[in-house]
């Protein structure tokens, strides 16, 4: 059985674009920061931040990235509240696959990001056990109000076929 | 602060961290990420897993964490991959472990792995390859 179907080809390129409803904000750096146990001053102390060339606090590279912020969607039932192909595949269990992120300046405090995601691609695999899995590529691309471009995130999400299903 | 060491086959100093419960549910609140996977008892017994999973996505944030704490606040990040390999649970200790592969125009180039260790069970890999590009001179504005 396939695991790539007709339906999900046919969505291949589409995109979805989200904005956040607020500025990003010095609260949500300081409790990412504080959260991930991250101490640097950069993310809390505008005049530290201003001494290493730095308009002020700048936010950790990875929130943007790791944030559901912008999204502003309500939880799913599994209590997930950000961006979501809502991929079915029968018979699989989803798994994280990994990132790559590629940032083109420290986010602000005053930054509202935009966050458009494109569904970039979804190829068939067997994995060293030889249970069939089917990777999903995606890409976020993150701007500002200003149109600058902050960052990308190229994702892949992993579906794998459950042993008992086969 | 001495400089640091930034050649090819310099050793990147290692981050280690444990993430209980506690800081997995700060995460889960700063990350506007509610999912169950990482604090609902019933929904992880239900799906056969022993304690809550650690959202993966943090791995990012403490990867970049230990390249900035090396090279200081005037370093940039410009790029940074991670593949994962292992759920890690609560209360499990992450170690970052990385090692300088180029340096080419003020741009370091870096190859990091992301371990669990400490406990009673094998030291296993959480995630890898992983690994970073960072500008010295900072970030291009």
């Amino acid at each position: 059985m396939s695991l790539l179907t007709d339906e999900l080809r046919a969505r291949i390129g589409t995109e979805v674009t989200y904005t956040a409803p607020e500025e990003l904000g010095r609260a949500a750096i300081r409790y990412f920061a504080r959260a991930v146990g991250d101490d640097n001053p950069l993310y809390t102390d505008d005049a530290y931040a201003r001494e290493h060339g730095y308009p002020g606090v700048v936010a950790p590279p990875t929130l943007i990235c790791e944030t559901n912020q912008y999204a502003d969607v309500p939880p799913d039932p599994d209590g997930y509240a950000g961006h979501d192909w809502h991929i079915d595949i029968p018979g699989s269990r989803k798994v994280r696959g990994g990132n790559t992120y590629t940032f083109h300046r420290h986010v602000r405090p005053d930054d509202v990001i935009t966050a458009t995601w494109r569904l970039a691609g979804a190829t068939e695999r067997s994995t060293s056990g030889g249970q069939d899995m089917l990777i999903v590529s995606s890409v976020a691309t993150y701007t500002n109000q200003h149109g600058d471009l902050l960052c990308t995130n190229e994702e892949t999400i992993i579906y794998v076929a459950r042993k008992e299903e086969r | 602060m001495t400089a640091p060491l930034v050649e090819p086959g310099a050793e990147v100093p290692p981050l280690e961290r444990t993430i209980d419960l506690r800081a997995m549910i700060a995460y889960a609140g700063s990350t506007w990420d509610w999912h169950r996977l990482h604090y609902d008892p019933d929904y992880l017994a239900s799906r056969g897993l022993p304690a809550p999973v650690v959202d993966g996505q943090v791995f990012g944030a403490l990867l970049a964490e230990q390249l900035q704490d090396w090279l200081g606040p005037g370093a940039f990040v410009r790029r940074l991959h991670f593949r994962f390999k292992n759920l890690v649970f609560a209360g499990e200790t992450v170690r970052c472990v990385g090692r300088v592969s180029a340096v080419e125009d003020g741009v370091v180039h870096v190859e990091q792995r992301v371990l669990v260790v400490g406990g009673d069970q094998a030291e296993r890999v959480a995630v890898e390859p992983a690994g970073a590009e960072i500008v010295l001179r900072g970030e291009a504005t």
